[in-house]
């Protein structure tokens, strides 16, 4: 077993034995570690309150010298994920220039679960959604609220 | 010893040890006499001839596998495998990995893992021995048996004493040569691989494998019990039938004459009723009375003959002493003869007679002793009364003598008085009075009369 595997299914033992708030995880296929399912709950006061996201994580096989990959299976409504099919995210931690081998992925989910409560526009990827977040946010809250209604559910 | 055999010449090649170049030929030796085993074509290190003398095989324990006992210490654990560290280093921005894990981030990139400040092989250094010894005391589930052990013996324990690791097969030191390996539990026996047929199925496997295939493999490895109908295992059927609650058991009691038989589950049903029930548990008190009894006896007989003998000796001493004999002429000299005169038949009895001998001369002593210590008491006794006596009397003359002197004093005194009337002479003796010491007869008088009295109390 190649030392990434062992790390990796180190750290799924420890997720699904002490899963954080509002988030649950299995494996895709039983056989491959690389490849986790995702269900975040959206966080209480924000727009996405009440929805139920599904999220990919992708481990590469160099892991944890490569960052994870995070996407949204789910259509969502929010500055730092791509409003298509990918559902992309970009945060912090998950750039390349700032990945630390020793972040843990069960820090990667609170990361990402925080980065739904408190968008970062600055650091977009879906230009109009940070656009209406920072100029209109009752706009852009009613909009998050709709889609989540209508893709989250 | 000419000829001895393989196992004994190689535990005695194996004592050799301390000399490399002897160490290297009975390697090459041993090859030749196990058929050139994969094994023992490994170098000719101290280690491995160890191993090859008795059975051992070298263990690697993957560290990153086993299991740890407890909650390690989050210091402990390498931030890049989460495992406790294996081979520690340090870096110059104050962190630890293993040496393996920083290689292998090194070769992603030369940042540090956790902060990405620079980092090249050459700011690395070796972890304090702290931390060795604080990796080296943590609480390592052994991969075989399961027990723990601390982290930096368990090789040594696999290597060496673990039951469930596997070691070279006996059959490696015999004339077989058998080149496979067995658990260590098993290699106390000889060779193990040979065919044999499994009692349940009738297959034919190794022998090596019978026991954990009648225990998991075999299709025919169970049976229903024939008293209770429950699935068993044949090959524990035995160990069943000794607690199986079908079985017939005869009541507790059948040796004292119950004839009562039923299943070991129902027997507590006739126990109530068995006709034995009462005198069972009497017997059992007789049993345990009697034979505390018959050890009475024995004890008895046995100090029995010890006061028949004494008896006898009494006897051949009272013959003895009937003769004219002082208590100092009772010596040992005339013992032998009185064991001739009677009939103090083995050598015990005459040692006996001996001791009995010096005995009663000691306790004579020891009477004479006292006697005379009394006798002592008494006439020191007798002699010192008489001076006591004596000094009372002396004592009681002196106090009427002391009497006689005192009225005599005060007589002459008064005698004195009358004659010469006052005395100047006398009246100086006086020291503050002195000076009017003609003033009154009354004053002198008394003064002299005092002065008279300190003479003879003095004497
Ligand atoms: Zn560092
Ligand atoms: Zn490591
Ligand atoms: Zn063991
Ligand atoms: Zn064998
Ligand atoms: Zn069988
Ligand atoms: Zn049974
Ligand atoms: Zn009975």
């Amino acid at each position: 077993m190649a030392s990434s595997q062992k790390r990796i299914t180190k750290e799924l033992a420890e997720v699904l034995g002490n899963p954080p708030e509002g988030i649950a995880v299995n494996l895709v296929d039983e056989g491959n570690v690389h490849n986790w399912n995702i269900v975040m709950d959206g966080p209480e006061g924000s727009p996405y309150e009440g929805g139920k996201f599904k999220l990919l994580l992708v481990l590469p096989t160099d892991y944890p010298f490569k960052p994870p990959k995070i996407s949204f299976k789910t259509r969502i409504w929010h500055p730092n994920v791509t409003f298509d099919e990918h559902g992309s995210m970009c945060i912090g931690i998950l750039k390349p220039e700032a990945w630390k081998p020793s972040s843990k992925i069960m820090s990667v989910l609170t990361a990402t679960q925080n980065l739904l409560a408190e968008p970062v526009p600055d650091d977009a990827v879906e230009t109009s959604a940070a656009e209406k977040f920072k100029n209109d946010r009752p706009l852009f809250n009613r909009e998050a609220r709709e889609y989540t209604r209508k893709y989250a559910k | 010893m000419d000829t001895p055999s393989q196992p004994d010449s190689l535990l005695s090649r194996g004592s050799h040890l301390s000399d490399p170049s002897q160490a290297y030929t009975f390697h090459t030796d041993l090859d030749n006499l196990s058929g050139g085993t994969t094994e023992t074509a490994l170098g000719a290190s101290i280690s491995s001839i160890h191993k090859i003398s008795t059975l051992n095989l070298r263990h690697t324990v993957d560290l990153r596998a086993i299991t740890y006992g407890g909650t390690v210490d989050e210091n402990l654990v390498c931030p890049i495998c989460r495992c406790p560290f294996v081979d520690p280093v340090l870096t110059d921005c104050d962190h630890v990995f293993c040496r393996a894990c920083i290689d292998d981030a090194l070769s992603h990139g030369e940042l540090c893992p956790v902060d990405r400040l620079p980092l090249s092989q050459a700011t690395i250094a070796r972890a304090p021995k702290m931390v060795f010894n604080q990796l080296d005391a943590l609480k390592a589930k052994c991969p075989c048996c399961g027990n723990i052990f601390a982290r930096a013996i368990l090789e040594n324990h696999l290597e060496k004493y673990c039951l469930e690791a596997m070691v070279r097969c006996p059959g490696s030191l015999s004339e077989q040569g058998c080149t496979q390996v067995v658990k260590r539990r098993l290699s106390t026996q000889q060779c193990l691989h040979y065919p044999a047929q499994c009692p349940d199925c009738y297959e034919t496997l190794e022998q090596i494998e019978m026991e954990s295939h009648r225990q998991t493999l075999c299709r025919d490895r169970t049976k229903l019990c024939d008293y209770c109908e429950v699935e068993i295992l044949r090959c524990e059927e035995i160990e069943h039938k000794a607690e199986c609650p079908d079985v017939l058991q005869i009541c507790k009691w059948a040796q004292y004459g119950c004839q009562h038989e039923s299943k070991r589950r129902d027997l507590y049903l006739h126990a109530d009723d068995c006709h034995f029930k009462s005198i069972g548990p009497m017997a059992e008190m007789l049993k345990v009375e009697i034979s505390s009894l018959r050890d009475d006896v024995r004890n008895l007989t046995e100090t029995n003959q010890l006061q028949e003998r004494r008896i006898k000796f009494l006897e051949s001493g009272q013959r003895a002493s009937d003769r004219p004999m002082d208590l100092m002429d009772l010596s040992l000299a005339s013992m032998p003869e009185a064991a001739s005169t009677d009939s103090l038949d083995s050598g015990h009895d005459y040692l006996l007679s001996l001791l009995e001998t010096q005995q009663s001369r000691l306790s004579h002593l020891s009477a004479e002793l006292s006697d005379f210590q009394g006798k002592n008491t008494m006439m020191l006794f007798n002699e010192t009364l008489p001076i006591k006596n004596e000094l009372a009397e002396l004592r009681s003359t002196q106090q009427v003598t002391c009497m006689h002197v005192r009225w005599l004093m005060r007589f002459r005194m008064q005698e004195n008085q009358r004659r010469f009337g006052v005395s100047p002479g006398l009246a100086s003796t006086g020291g503050p009075d002195g000076g009017n010491g003609f003033g009154s007869d009354i004053t002198l008088s008394r003064r002299l009369s005092d002065s008279s009295r300190d003479v003879i109390t003095k004497l």
